[in-house]
């Protein structure tokens, strides 16, 4: 007698919902990363290097090369 | 983050506009974010070699931010500079290694094919070679490695 197919449905739906688990991560760390992989190993240095660039372009995760900063970025550091 | 007398007001709306002081000479701020500056960072440090270990030394004397001033503009200055002589030059090729960069956590060993083409081209355009300060001079420097199949 073949594999009943009865007995492959619990293993569909173990797959499935790993395939969920897996591309809703992935949404939602691209949604908070415009579209970038997420950052890893953040030491000192990598977290206040994310601050400067908030500061300068808005977002975390946003980058420009201009060698000359805005007359903004001056100014804009916030008190913590 | 909650200043204190400022309970539901957040750090970051908490600008202080007041300009820096008017006996300090005005020097602009160098305005590449974290990528671009990995990707140019060996070549600042060949340039502005001085005015860095300047900086360093002065700090190590002592770390009083108002100590340090002078040496602070020179080194923002040869920064810019740095980042200006690149971009007149190899901009297409910069721009395609730092957005490589950006993609892989800023990584160095992840991005070494856009690496080898702004190399190429900065060294063509000046002369400049990516040179890794105490590196063993016996073999053959991180970024210059081939494999050794294929």
């Amino acid at each position: 007698m073949p594999v009943p197919f009865e007995s492959l449905i619990p293993f569909a739906i173990i797959s499935g919902m790993f395939l969920v688990t897996g591309t809703g991560i992935r949404y939602a760390q691209t949604k908070r990363n415009e579209g970038k992989v997420a950052r890893y190993s953040l030491d000192d240095w990598d977290r206040k290097m994310l601050q400067r660039d908030k500061q300068l372009t808005g977002t975390e995760r946003g980058q420009i090369d201009d060698p000359v900063a805005p007359a903004e970025f001056k100014v804009n550091s916030a008190w913590k | 983050m909650v200043n204190p007398g400022y309970k539901n007001f957040k750090g970051e709306d908490w600008v202080d506009p007041t300009p820096p002081p008017a006996h300090l000479p005005l020097v602009d701020e160098v305005g590449s974010t974290g990528a671009p500056l990995k990707s140019a960072s060996f070549f600042i440090g060949t340039l502005c070699k001085e005015y860095n270990e300047d900086f360093m030394l002065c700090k190590n004397e002592n770390r009083n931010p108002e100590h340090c001033l002078l040496e602070g503009r020179k080194v923002t200055r040869c920064a810019i500079d740095a980042l200006q002589k690149i971009q007149s030059k190899c901009q297409d090729e910069f721009r395609a290694h730092w957005k490589c960069l950006d993609g892989k956590n800023q990584d160095l060993g992840r991005c070494r094919n856009p690496e080898k083409g702004l190399n190429e081209c900065l060294f063509t355009a000046f002369g400049w070679k990516k040179d890794l300060p105490g590196a063993p001079t016996n073999k053959p420097q991180i970024h210059e490695r081939t494999p050794l199949t294929s």
